[in-house]
């Protein structure tokens, strides 16, 4: 006889999303995996604004990822008006989403992921049983956002970073500020590896197709991306090389690359062959065999990878930019024009694409958002029957943590991936 | 002592409010020491489904039956119902093209034909269904507002709420004035304060993302405006994102 067993809602990941497995006796029918946060319909919205509202706006999408999609909004309307920004502006939007990487991945893996590895049920119990632990995740969590407060005056949505450069630049204070308390959580962030390096217990899973920006792309200006089987296809062409559907029972769409499901992320980064530091890159070297052409179970610990090199990284930007003195920001005035832009970030979830289209006032009438985790919705299906089917027998509670644990390593942000493209 | 008993979730939003309580790095331990989070599950698992509380701190507007659904039995779980940001006191961003635009054609743009699948009717905030005990503003939400609610439902009450204008905060930081003295579209005069000015410190005008301050001279915001050289449907565009509904009129 048939059953269902549902998961709902989704706990510990943002947003709102649910999970049935279809059972027929024992044996796995199928996994529906649901995304059920509301329509938002931004791409709508933005029809008919102001090329100058477009960023301000689209930043709304998702809090947890505001500072990338924000500064992905900007680099599309700048291409479309056909403006450059000054290397000041440049360093200070890469320092913002060094931040933002800290504290999106910091949160993932301290308050997330760390009650599995402790057995508790969430932050509640963190702070009751693994206090000093809890304490330091929190702290690097806090510097992650000391960045994004200062550089963006708004830790949420920040409004410094604007169309053409700067509201006001970092004064030398602030800079040398956050310098020190980069400072303080550099050791925790370079032993943040040790304690996420603990597979989940989960069988073996299906070994990821890769997607990135392309590595050896200057920051924050990616025009190719890259793929696992070396090929590539360029970001103003990703419109023909992503191909999208829509599921009846999810809010977010399906979407397929040169014909391949994708993966996107810390792991998929990794395995593209992102830069790293020195530390970073020893670091790397300790885990690679969890993340070079492994599954999704290795993305928590390709995750603290990255944070050392965030950490790292946000210093030497913090540095450069007191090379650069203290004149004025460099900010260029926009002015409308009709035209297309479109940019990809890597956002700390995975590849971002924003895509506008303006008419000759400037007025928005087509807008495109491809985020991380509805790249990632068709693999994250794949991965859950995988584990589905590896677990038939299973008591139906340990199947249904098994399954919200794999849906944690992709570390989804559900209100990012019901931001739909056109079709 | 008693920990009071909180759920926290979110509508139609961005999980901003609720984040912004992840993002009280400092005190999170000692807020998980002095109250029960019995429904969080943005970053708990495991709550029982017949839960009640002593306040629930709901963000997003809602625009969905299953948000309705949600709010619904929030309201009835809980002693107290606080709208939790902008979008639960106003409607915030999904709501901006309410007033100008049909849901069936903004749901066609994204989804295409396929969005018969889906139930959505145009985001509107909390007031229109239930009643809501508290509420604060703000996209995203000031973390020391959410700090003076905790520590006031601590002791069983309920904070004060500022009704001053963010130009009182901004003329006190006297920064530079971007509207008198640069020119710019910027709705501090109308706008509730106690964001300390945060945008007008940096150079950029104020959105209006905390809503009208009590007793706003809308009229007299509109005719500066208009004064100024900007047009009608700009200044409408800009006072409509984050509440769809201004009398134009009011004058105080």
């Amino acid at each position: 006889m048939g059953s269902v067993i549902e998961i709902n809602p989704l706990t510990r990941v943002e947003g709102h999303g649910n999970v049935k497995v279809y059972l027929e006796g024992t044996r796995v029918e199928r996994v529906e995996l649901c995304l059920t946060e509301s329509p938002r319909l931004f791409e709508a919205l933005l029809v008919g604004k102001s090329f100058a509202e477009v960023p301000e706006i689209v930043c709304r999408i998702c809090s947890l990822c505001s500072t990338i999609h924000k500064v992905t909004a900007l680099l599309a309307v700048e291409k479309a008006l056909g403006v450059e920004v000054s290397p000041v502006t440049g360093l200070t939007r890469e320092l913002i989403v060094s931040g933002g990487l800290i504290q999106s991945h910091s949160l993932h893996l301290y308050c997330l992921i760390l009650p599995d590895l402790l057995e508790l049920g969430g932050v509640a119990e963190l702070a009751l049983e693994a206090p000093e632990l809890l304490k330091r995740g929190l702290a690097v969590k806090r510097v992650g956002n000391l960045i994004q407060e200062t550089v963006g005056g708004r830790l949420i949505h920040p409004v410094n970073i604007a169309l053409g450069g700067l509201g006001r630049r970092v004064g030398r204070d602030a800079l040398l500020g956050l310098r020190d308390e980069l400072e303080a959580i550099l050791p925790d962030c370079r032993e943040a590896f040790r304690i996420f390096a603990a597979k989940p217990p989960l069988p073996q899973l299906p070994v990821p197709y890769c997607l990135a920006l392309d590595p050896a792309a200057p920051p924050l200006s990616g025009e190719l991306f890259r793929l696992t089987d070396g090929r590539s296809f360029p970001v103003q062409g990703y419109r023909e090389a992503i191909a999208e559907s829509v599921l009846a029972h999810s809010h977010a769409k399906h979407a397929q690359v040169l014909g391949e499901i994708p993966t996107v992320g810390a792991l998929a980064r990794l395995n593209l062959g992102a830069p790293l530091g020195e530390t970073a890159a020893g670091i790397f070297d300790t885990v690679k065999d969890q993340i070079v052409g492994r599954d999704m179970r290795g993305n928590s610990v390709a995750q603290a990878v990255e944070l050392c090199q965030a950490a790292e990284r946000s210093l030497t930007l913090i540095d450069r930019l007191l090379e650069l003195g203290s004149g004025a920001a460099g900010n260029v005035a926009l002015a409308p024009r009709g035209g297309r832009g479109s940019a990809a970030c890597e956002a700390p979830r995975g590849t971002l694409i924003h895509s506008y289209s303006f008419d000759r006032d400037g007025i928005c009438t087509q807008a495109d958002v491809i985020t991380p985790t509805s790249l990632n919705q068709g693999a994250m299906s794949r991965d859950l029957l995988a584990l589905a089917r590896g677990m038939e027998g299973a008591q139906s509670t340990l199947l249904a943590s098994a399954l919200e644990r794999l849906i944690r390593c992709y570390d989804p942000c559900i209100s990012c991936s019901v931001h739909l493209v056109r079709l | 002592m008693t920990r009071p008993r909180l759920a926290i979730a979110g509508l139609t939003a961005c999980s901003g409010c609720q984040l912004t309580l992840l993002n009280c790095e400092q005190e999170l331990p000692e807020i998980a020491r002095s109250f029960e989070l019995v429904y969080f599950p943005m970053a708990q698992s495991g709550a029982p489904p017949e839960a009640v509380f002593d306040a629930a701190l709901v963000e997003g507007a809602v625009s969905t039956p299953g948000d309705l659904a949600t709010l619904f039995r929030l309201r009835h779980a809980s002693r107290l119902l606080i709208a939790f940001g902008t979008c639960a006191l106003f409607g915030g961003v999904a709501a901006m093209n309410n007033a100008t635009a049909r849901r069936e054609d903004l749901m066609r743009t994204v989804y295409a034909e396929a969005q018969g699948g889906f139930d959505s009717f145009p985001p509107a905030p909390f007031r229109n269904f239930v009643s809501v005990d508290f509420s604060i503003t703000g996209c995203p939400p000031e973390k020391t507002d959410l700090i003076a609610l905790l520590a006031a439902l601590k002791a069983g009450t309920l904070p004060p709420t500022p009704c001053y204008p963010v130009c009182t905060e901004c003329r006190s930081r006297e920064n530079l004035c971007l509207l008198l003295e640069r020119n710019e579209l910027c709705l501090g005069p109308i706008i509730q304060g106690g964001c300390n000015a945060r945008c007008p410190a940096t150079g950029i005008v104020c959105e209006g993302c905390r809503g009208p301050v009590r007793e706003a001279n809308v009229a007299q915001e509109l005719e500066l405006l208009l004064e100024r050289g900007f047009g009608r449907k700009e200044i409408e565009r800009r006072m409509s994102r984050f509440r769809p509904e201004w009398d134009y009129g009011q004058r105080h």
